[in-house]
């Protein structure tokens, strides 16, 4: 029972880096600025990174390995938030989306580290030193894009829109009882308070209003149920890799 | 990434009449002296605008550079190819984002390069213009072009010119991850199953060509450069480049297996020269002047990614920001 | 237009893409310059550019641009136009030599950093802090504290309170960078892969 909570709860992780990592990557070479195309693309490969740490645990565990797991899995074998599977749009979505999921990973991290599950303790202490950056780097955004009169009407409409799927990121996972029982992890409900906290307090630094957080979460992607977005993403992901899943590439 | 050849234009020296000859004496003694020109000495205009363009090129050849591999970026098999494709693109724009700096410090602003870059005033290196159909060609670009760069790169990395030699240090330092990642993939490919080999067979077919004209044509066609070399702008001939490019890298071809689709490609023993076929310059020339596969979408897609990334920059730009050249 | 890159099918460029406006001359940031410290007991090298809105953005943007590999302990920026850039010498004379006792003196004292280069091409390095009524002043005050055995061939002084630097809870943001080995030339050893490869065909 324990096991297949931390499981479930591993799963659901790799799959959110791994989707929108994966998703962030497409940027590359595209972004606005050529500085922070390099930065994108390095917090992109950062989710990349930390998927395959936790797709690793899963194969200590008795999953099959990373490769396998990840590149050959159809969509409703998935856990991702389904925010996390929506295409790039423009950069004021990506940038959004970024700074809603980040602070959301960045409180994960400094809940998992308290776990009693001393591997994904570990491997937590390790990926908020990198989801330090990536909240550095949100801030700024969130900073600059939310005082100019260019973008302040953009951005909160990207904020208004994007609060559902947001609160979807926290849809509590089937067993997630026995994860907070067991001191695994406090439960997203907890998570969902913290990361609430900072959103509030870097949005009042800019000109931008607060969402609704009374909105409906846009939930079920923690049950396997996807937008149409990701199995054509998982297509896409895997063309190369699907000619022969045997084959060293 | 970054070709040699067709990147200087005819150069005289009777184009240095106007400068003070004082100067210009003092300047070629220290490049003589092997010491290197930091942006506020003294310079002859020439050595100025050919230093731009060159660098400018540069530039562009990795931005642009990075779309033929950006081609496969979604679609890597397996977390280690997908982790070293992203960072091998994302190491091209930083190299470009490097030289539009070394640039800069000549005068022109990164603004000023890219609008050129995107109307269509400046070049870049030609084989970026030729389409990366499979996985494979992917692994080629990684392994050979970059192999074909770092040549190139190493031989400008000792020229005169201060910030342009800091960059390129840099650059090559992180090339080498290229190089080995690239060859790593073209190995697997081609030790491995028949569809993997054949995969990547078609592609060093498709590629070869472009590979040989990556270094621009023969020495006995090309401009006049005498002065540039003098001056350490350039640094080795096509020619030069070329044979040292097939010198390391045709037996490494040749030893997974691969055959390279030019049966005249032969290194003559006594004098070291490799021998290869004509690989049809007129073919080069077309597409530098912008009619080969890929020109069009290549401009397009770098001019909508400025476009679309354009309310971005407004944003970030306040009234009170003035613009100040780099200083190194 | 159709694309071998399904990111390019997605940005949904026309196929009249030929007809758009050229490109105008959008915005030009500004420029910062990047100093970091790769080793312990080393001082801060410069190391680059970048063109950032302001000094926090481009301490965002200057972390991976120049510290995305091996180790970083520290970084710090300065925007280009707070740059006080002395004249260069030739190498082997040392521009401390040629200084000219400091006329005009400015009525407060400030803290400048300062910065040497010891060889045309290298990079500026730091060496330590100079308190000055003025760019000149301080310049004659650097001389005394800093003019050492070696030539100098320029030198950098920039106010202190012009630099913008990670503090020591930031550094953390660097810790798990030596282990990205997936940028590393080290991590694609395939030696033995041909030798097998040889082995079987012969």
């Amino acid at each position: 029972m324990k096991n297949e909570a931390i499981k479930e709860l591993l799963y659901k992780m790799a799959d959110d880096q791994l989707v929108l990592g994966h998703r962030n990557s497409e940027w590359n070479g595209l972004g606005p600025i050529l500085e922070e195309d390099i930065a994108f693309s390095s917090m992109a490969q950062d989710k990349i990174g930390q998927s395959l740490e936790f797709y690793s645990i899963l194969n200590e565990m008795g999953e099959k390995d990373p490769d396998t797991i990840a590149f050959t899995r159809k969509a409703d074998k998935f856990k991702c938030c389904q925010y996390v599977e929506h295409p790039i749009g423009e950069y004021d979505f990506s940038l959004v989306r970024h700074f809603f999921f980040d602070y959301a990973d960045y409180h994960r991290f400094e809940l998992l580290k308290n776990s009693k599950v001393e591997r994904i303790a570990m491997a937590a202490k390790k990926f908020q030193s990198e989801s330090k950056y990536h909240i550095m780097h949100a801030n700024a955004w969130m900073k600059q894009l939310g005082n100019s009169d260019v973008s302040i009407e953009r951005m909160q409409n990207c904020l208004n829109e994007g609060i559902a799927l947001a609160l979807g990121i926290f849809e509590p996972s089937p067993m997630e009882n026995v994860l907070i029982e067991e001191g695994v992890f406090e439960g997203e409900k907890k998570l969902s308070e913290r990361w609430l906290s900072s959103i509030q307090s870097i949005l009042s630094k800019t000109e931008l209003s607060m969402p609704d957080i009374s909105t409906a979460p846009i939930n079920g992607g923690r049950q396997g149920k996807h937008t149409p977005h990701l199995q054509p993403l998982l297509d896409e992901m895997s063309e190369v890799f699907s000619i022969d899943p045997e084959a060293e590439w | 990434m970054y070709g040699g050849g067709n990147s200087f234009e005819d150069v005289y020296d009777k184009e240095l009449k106007h400068e003070d000859p004082e100067q210009l004496a003092e300047f070629e003694a220290r490049i003589e002296r092997g010491e290197k020109i930091e942006s506020t000495d003294w310079m002859p205009e020439l050595y100025r605008t050919q230093l731009i363009r060159m660098i400018e090129q540069h530039a562009h050849s990795e931005i642009i550079g990075s779309l033929p591999e950006g081609t496969w970026i979604t679609r890597a098999p397996g977390f280690k190819r997908k982790l070293a494709l992203m960072a091998k693109v994302q190491d091209e724009v930083g190299h470009a984002q490097l030289l539009y700096a070394a640039a800069e410090t000549l005068g022109k602003s990164r603004e000023d390069m890219i609008t050129d870059l995107i109307n269509g005033k400046s070049k870049y290196s030609n084989i970026f213009n030729y389409p990366a159909f499979t996985w494979a060609d992917s692994c080629f670009i990684s392994w050979l072009v970059d192999a074909g760069a770092i040549v190139n790169q190493i031989a400008n990395s000792k020229g005169s010119y201060a910030p342009y030699c800091r960059a390129l240090e840099r650059i090559c330092a992180e090339e080498a991850f290229h190089l080995k990642y690239g060859h790593h993939c073209v190995i697997h490919l081609a030790t491995g199953s028949p569809v993997q080999r054949q995969m990547m067979q078609e592609a060093v077919n498709r590629w070869w060509k472009p590979m040989v004209h990556f270094f621009g044509p023969p020495d006995k066609d090309s401009v006049h450069t005498r002065i540039l070399m003098k001056w350490k702008v350039k640094m080795a001939s096509n020619d030069e480049c070329r044979n040292q490019f097939f010198d390391m890298y045709v037996p490494k071809i040749w030893e997974l297996g691969l055959e390279i689709p030019d049966p005249n490609l032969k290194k003559d023993p006594e004098t070291g020269i490799w021998n290869y076929s004509d690989p049809d310059w007129s073919e080069f020339k077309r597409v530098i002047n912008g009619d080969g596969p890929c020109n069009k979408e290549r401009l397009a897609v770098r001019r909508i990614a400025e476009e679309r990334g354009l309310w971005v920059r407004q944003a970030l730009k306040s009234p009170k920001a003035t613009y100040t050249t780099p200083l190194a | 237009m159709e694309s071998l890159d399904p990111r390019v099918g997605r940005l949904g460029i026309p196929e009249n893409w030929g007809t758009l406006e050229p490109k105008s001359n959008l915005d030009q940031l500004e420029t910062f310059e990047v100093f970091s410290i790769m080793k312990e007991n080393k001082p801060f090298t410069h190391v680059g550019i970048v063109h950032a809105p302001d000094e926090e953005m481009a301490l965002v943007f200057a972390k991976e641009q120049y510290g995305r590999r091996d180790s970083t302990l520290a970084m710090c920026i300065a925007n280009s136009s707070n740059v006080l850039v002395s004249p260069f010498t030739d190498n082997n004379q040392n521009l401390y030599d040629f200084l000219e006792p400091s006329k005009a003196l400015e009525d407060s004292v400030s803290e400048y950093q300062v910065f040497h280069l010891y060889k045309r091409g290298k990079q500026h390095q730091h060496v330590g802090e100079a308190e000055g009524k003025g760019y000149e002043d301080a310049l004659n005050r650097a001389k005394e504290q800093y003019d050492g055995s070696k030539p100098v061939l320029n030198i950098w002084l920039i106010k202190s309170e012009h630099l913008l630097s990670t503090d020591e809870e930031d550094a953390q943001i660097w810790a798990t960078t030596p282990e990205k080995k997936f940028r590393e030339a080290t991590d694609y050893r395939a030696a033995d892969k041909i030798k097998r490869f040889k082995q079987e065909k012969a």
